[in-house]
């Protein structure tokens, strides 16, 4: 087990290690910040002390050494537009990007378990046809698509609703709805096919026979092993979640990662994008991590390594 | 069992399109206007949401809206949106308009710029220029104060001079464009440029005021955190990527404004959920639509769409300093030929539904010294075969041509057309194709003179004169200048150094006759641009720089 949680923990390291060479050098393909950061009537040397002042004047691979050792103290850098360390921008921003998450994932599972038991216990009927295209409608809308449906109806429409921002505690509502549409559309599907694929198993035909009720075969037996399914796939979904709301964030202008990252691509602020960048990797290797880790502690029929 | 789903879904799609676009009947309200206001107001019962609009914009203005009378002290909360998230909002550092937008709300200049551009008193009740031109003497405001309480007086002038120089500063070069600034007594102050400067009064309305004392006790950070000046709003708070909140200042030296009670800005990126919101009530004033999305609003009371001119002089530039060397175009005859091939109007009428005025040079119609009349280019391509002949270029010629991609509304699809306008005269691509490029490396290959011959851009002006934008584009040693006439640059210097506004006006109105004659571009247009504000919004006018003062803006509580 501890060599398994050891080995895990290199690959992880590799990981972010591969995320930072890749968005250091994709993002200076792209053009030169001076261009962008600097007003174009600006004489010359205003834009040669910008360059300078940034380090952009020197060799590439330079830069990269320090940006790497500098990554490694958890120095994350300086924001170009903002000339504030980029962590403390993230860490202001932090807080929103996570709780729209959780809610979301929050809605995900609390929506679309039950839909997906009651199909999965009775395929076939209209209960299950419908909780099953309602799976096929969040997993193929498009979510941007979707969240602008949601404003026109109740924001612009009927008025319930506020169309973005975080100034209520309603505010989540929009956001949260579509951020979890896809999610949603995953669970219900999932937790059906496992719950119908359980229901088959030899150990449910054993509990019957003991004479359990159903509703005890449900919640110890089917439930239990359904939600050993559905470990991975939630925590995939909050992954991509937290970092996937880049545009359910900026359509809901949500003060959030997801949104400042939008802005930064905008500005072209390398160093802003790098970090966040960084920190979403950062996310989704952690999140995976910890998958596995749950995987190795509640389900005994796993065993890792020795 | 998948039919049956497919049906479920179809219905609830269907269902959610029913929503959204159910019938309604609606009142059309549109402010169109030709210096003069003209109110369209018609009842109208539409059975489908888009309504059809009339589109006569040859001169486009923005006029102030007033409909009740204001009230007698500041109250009301009035919600702007702004588009970006803004790095700064002291005016050294406030990197873009939105960002200045807010900035302008909270500090006040020496001298105030009116609509028609002119220079009227502000925080200077009155100065005088030294006889060579260099020196100025400003006789500053008394009694005023800052939003701390303190007074402002000639010290002050002179601390927001050397904060505004400090190098951590984005705009530190323009308060460089001052050599010296003393105090001559506690409310007079003198300021040196090295040459005399036509455009140094005018920049000193961007000089926003710096309290010393707290300046001195906060420091740069401290200031940019909590900017405290002498402006119509005070600085309450600003939750990062959310919202900043400013409040009226009661003590603000403009007797009777501001005129509401608390400003919010909130950064809203998304123009799909910025439309929304201002149809929802939640903000006021939503700016940075296209011609399209406006459309959707016609015919809501609600909101009442506004459309200017914006001072951005779209072109395609020639090159005769590196890539251009040697090409046909440096012929005078080819470049007016290929401004005599385009029909500007017919791609602005294609791209742009009209919305835009044609350009006749890079003096635009908003700008000091403007001709008017000197025409655009008409479409002859008769006349531009013509000029081909006599150049030696009867059957054309093969030329570089690149754009940037993603830079600026339609500019790709205005990049297309025009090639094929050339080809019709002969004239084709290098590779038979536009260089299309991402901006980013776009602007690198441009400041770098890298671009092929023939490329596209805009600029814009924010002061009302040509100025900046000719001695950027058109001096060689400027950074994104790709083209130098020996002759203009003559008349461009002279307008550089011309103090006296008459004089300067008439070199302007030479350089536009100039480069009428020269073309050292393709000339193209002033895209009109559009914003959405709430009926209860009074009062407000926007400018052709997409700037605005909301320190004369009050609500009509009626909502």
């Amino acid at each position: 087990m501890q060599r398994y949680l050891l080995s895990r923990l290199v690959q992880s390291f590799l990981l972010l290690l591969g995320v930072l060479i890749v968005v250091f050098f994709m993002i200076r393909l792209t053009g030169d910040p001076v261009s962008l950061m600097v007003p174009k009537e600006a004489p010359a040397e205003v834009r040669e002390a910008f360059r300078e002042a940034n380090g952009f004047n020197r060799p590439l691979y330079a830069q990269f050494f320090e940006y790497l050792l500098n990554a490694f103290q958890l120095d994350l850098g300086h924001s170009l537009k903002f000339r504030q360390s980029n962590l403390s921008i993230i860490m202001e921003r932090l807080p929103s990007t996570v709780y729209l998450a959780t809610i979301s994932l929050f809605l995900a599972i609390v929506i679309a378990v039950p839909i997906g038991i009651i199909g999965g216990f009775n395929p076939g009927s209209a209960a299950d046809t419908v909780g099953r295209a309602f799976g096929l409608f969040g997993q193929t809308i498009p979510g941007f698509v979707f969240a602008l449906y949601l404003i026109l109806i109740f924001a612009v429409r009927l008025g319930w609703l506020p169309s973005f921002g975080r100034d209520f505690w309603y505010s989540v509502i929009l956001p949260a709805t579509a951020l979890s549409i896809g999610g949603i559309g995953q669970f219900v599907r999932l937790t059906r096919s496992a719950v119908l694929e359980i229901r088959n198993e030899d150990y449910i035909r054993t509990a019957r026979s003991k004479g359990l009720s159903k509703m005890a075969i449900g919640a110890r037996h089917v439930a239990r092993n359904a939600a050993l399914a559905l470990i991975s796939v939630v925590t995939v979904q909050y992954s991509y979640m937290l970092g996937g709301s880049i545009y359910i964030e900026s359509i809901f202008a949500w003060p959030g990662l997801g949104n400042l990252l939008q802005g930064a691509i905008v500005d072209r602020d390398f160093p802003l994008i790098q970090a966040l960048a960084i920190v979403f990797s950062f996310f989704v290797v952690t999140l995976n991590l910890l998958t596995d880790v749950i995987y190795a502690v509640i389900d005994p029929r796993i065993r890792y390594g020795s | 069992m998948l039919r049956k789903s497919i049906v479920v879904i179809f219905l609830l799609a269907a269902g959610l399109l029913l929503i959204a676009c159910q019938p309604q009947t609606v009142e059309v309200t549109r402010v169109v206007t030709e210096t003069v206001t003209e109110t369209v107001t018609e009842e109208v019962a539409v059975e489908v949401t888009r309504v059809v609009t009339e589109t006569d914009t040859e001169q486009v203005e923005v006029t102030r809206v007033v409909e009740v009378d204001a009230p007698a002290k500041a109250e009301g909360e009035l919600v702007v949106a702004i588009t970006t998230f803004p790095n700064a909002i002291t005016p050294p550092n406030a990197a873009e308009r939105q960002a200045g937008n807010v900035t302008a709300q909270i500090f006040s200049g020496l001298v105030w710029i009116e609509d028609d551009n002119s220079i009227s008193p502000a925080l200077a009740e009155s100065w005088e220029l030294s006889d060579d031109g260099k020196e100025y003497t400003l006789h500053l405001r008394q009694g005023v104060t800052f939003h701390n309480g303190e007074t402002f007086d000639a010290q002050d002038v002179v601390t927001t001079w050397e904060a505004g120089k400090d190098p951590k500063n984005a705009y530190a070069y323009v308060y460089e464009e001052a050599d010296s600034v003393t105090v001559v007594d506690d409310y007079t102050v003198k300021i040196t440029t090295p040459e005399p400067d036509p455009l140094f009064l005018r920049s000193l309305a961007a000089w926003g005021v710096y309290p010393t004392d707290y300046y001195n006790e906060v420091g740069f950070e401290g200031f940019e955190a909590h900017p405290i000046s002498t402006g119509p709003f005070k600085f309450v708070e600003w939750v990062k990527g959310d919202k900043i909140v400013l409040e009226a200042f009661e003590d603000y030296w403009e007797e009777g404004l501001p005129k509401v009670a608390r400003l919010v800005f909130r950064p809203i990126p998304e123009s799909a959920t910025r439309l929304a919101a201002v149809q929802t009530g939640e903000i006021h004033i939503a700016t940075r639509f296209v011609k399209e999305e406006a459309d959707q609003v016609f015919g809501n009371s609600d909101v009442r769409v506004i459309s200017y001119a914006n001072d951005r002089s779209y072109y395609i530039a020639f090159n005769n300093l590196s890539s251009g060397i040697g090409q046909p175009t440096e012929d005078v005859r080819v470049r007016q030929a290929m401004n005599y091939a385009v029909d500007r109007q017919a791609i602005v009428d294609a791209l742009f539904d009209g919305q835009a005025t044609l350009s006749s040079g890079f003096v635009s119609p908003f700008n000091m010294g403007f001709d008017p009349a000197i025409e655009p280019y008409p479409y002859d391509p008769d006349k531009a075969r013509e000029l081909l002949a006599e150049a030696g270029y009867p059957d054309g010629f093969q030329i570089g041509f690149a754009c940037p991609i993603g830079a600026y509304p339609n500019f790709e699809q205005v990049c297309e057309a025009l090639s094929g306008y050339l080809a019709d005269v002969g004239i084709t691509l290098d590779g038979g194709e536009i260089q299309f490029m991402e901006s980013g490396q776009y602007w690198d290959l441009e400041a770098n003179k890298e671009l092929p011959p023939m490329f596209g851009d805009a600029w814009s002006v924010t002061n009302g004169e040509a100025l900046d934008r000719l001695q950027g584009a058109l001096l060689a040693e400027a950074s994104y200048a790709a083209w130098e006439d020996a002759d203009l640059r003559a008349l461009i210097e002279e307008a550089g150094s011309t103090i006296d506004p008459d004089a300067r006006a008439a070199v302007y109105g030479e350089i536009h006759q100039y480069m009428y004659d020269n073309p050292p571009f393709i000339y193209l247009y002033y895209p009109n641009v559009f914003e959405v504000v709430n009926s209860a919004v009074q009062n407000y006018k926007p400018r052709a720089a997409e700037d605005y003062y909301l320190k004369e803006v009050f609500l009509a509580n009626s909502k």
